[in-house]
């Protein structure tokens, strides 16, 4: 069973057609980098993949299952435990210490605070941020920020972790050295990783690359 | 390439053999080409021929070659000129991406299908050297980043001829007919 299935998805913005009947399979532990120049439909494709954009038509398969067909309670549980996004800019909950911003979807999902801050410490430390459990967003650097948005991503044990320009907003030295931890975290939770790039070098450490052209897939070659 | 510059430079620390020419030269650049044994004496020959090299040691018997070869001073001094000239900048056309390229076009090729197994090759090419550390001399790294560099300014290249050719294709398709009628 693919962890994430697309078939046929098409989506329009008002007038302007953004995906043109895209379908795509991607396995657990696979990296998949998603290309293509500004505007082509990349963020759109994500956006549907985490069930955050309903598709006009066609189908998004989780895990098997159909969002389409869920409610929006069963829909929301689903985005929050198999689904772990990183934005560019790690959108942290500005008031929250690390701590609570890595232990949020947990908290969400129910759970103890304390039992959710004893995970979110070790996710800290897994993405050696640590030390910094008590700062504020503000107090972080760009790759902290990316670093807590990786660790709150992954808490939950995600099936799919979607990634949108996950360097984007970093200079080459941090941008690789936070690739490498998302990879590294993705693999040791067995998710598999979805990344839209328009950066070459973090598209080269995908198993695969798809690249979108005007909302329709234009190549896709195993790397 | 410049081989025969860098065989100087690799013989402006002392003189050599030809086996520690080139292994000297593979050192230098260790994500690059091996330097060919054949190319090694080809151009010890010519530099010696032009003055730029002396033997100064000549063994024959049994075993190997151990002919030793040292910079002159007319060597050491062209070296030195090299080493200041600007390189001009390269003729695209000389490269084979762009001549596979031009020809898929001109024949009819499937030429966005050849470039994505270009954008493939580059991108694989590029967690190659990723995955393994560069080395820790002062300019492996420097060497690695310019590889790096080149791959990734031609993978973007490759990505306009991807777009180019999607917003071009009716016009390709003319050309393609007209080379082949």
């Amino acid at each position: 069973m693919n962890a994430l299935e697309l078939t046929d998805v098409e989506f329009a913005y008002r007038r302007n057609t953004a995906l043109r009947g895209v379908s795509l399979q991607v396995k657990a532990g696979e990296i998949v980098a998603i290309t293509g120049a500004s505007g082509c439909g990349k963020s759109t494709l994500l956006h549907c993949a985490a069930g955050i954009l309903s598709p006009d038509s066609g189908s998004v398969r989780l895990d098997g299952q159909d969002l389409a067909t869920l409610s929006p309670e069963s829909r929301a549980e689903l985005r929050r435990t198999k689904i772990g996004v990183v934005l560019q800019f790690g959108q942290l909950v500005p008031d929250l210490p690390l701590i609570d911003n890595v232990a949020l979807p947990l908290l969400l999902a129910g759970h103890q605070r304390s039992e959710a801050h004893v995970h979110a410490r070790e996710w800290l430390t897994q993405v050696g941020i640590e030390d910094e459990a008590d700062a504020v967003p503000s107090e972080l650097s760009g790759g902290q920020t990316q670093r807590a948005a990786i660790a709150r991503a992954l808490i939950t044990g995600p099936t799919v972790v979607l990634a949108d320009e996950p360097t984007g907003s970093l200079d080459s030295r941090a941008g690789k050295e936070l690739l490498d931890v998302l990879i590294k975290t993705a693999k040791y939770r067995g998710a598999a990783l979805v990344m839209v790039t328009h950066d070459n070098l973090v598209a080269a450490s995908a198993n695969r690359e798809i690249r979108l052209r005007d909302g329709v897939i234009q190549h896709e070659v195993a790397l | 390439m410049a081989t025969a510059e860098l065989v100087l430079g690799l013989l402006s620390a002392g003189p050599a053999h030809g086996y520690d020419v080139k292994r000297g030269h593979d050192s230098w650049f260790p994500d690059g080409r091996p330097l060919a044994f054949g190319q090694v004496y080809t151009t010890l020959g010519r530099l010696e021929r032009d003055g730029l090299v002396e033997v100064v040691e000549k063994t024959s018997g049994g075993g190997p070659d151990r002919t030793v070869y040292a910079l002159t001073d007319k060597g050491r001094q062209h070296l030195a000129d090299w080493l200041v000239d600007p390189v001009p900048p390269a003729w695209g056309s000389a490269d084979e991406v762009l001549r596979k390229l031009v020809a898929a076009v001109r024949t009819g090729g499937d030429a966005a299908a050849f470039l994505a197994r270009q954008r493939a090759s580059h991108l694989r090419r590029i967690r190659e050297l990723q995955e393994t550390p560069a080395g820790q001399d002062p300019t492996s790294p420097m060497v690695r980043d310019y590889i790096v560099a080149h791959l990734d300014a031609d993978l973007r290249w490759l990505d306009g001829a991807l777009d180019r050719i999607a917003l071009d294709s009716t016009a390709l398709d003319r050309t393609a007919e007209q080379e082949n009628s």
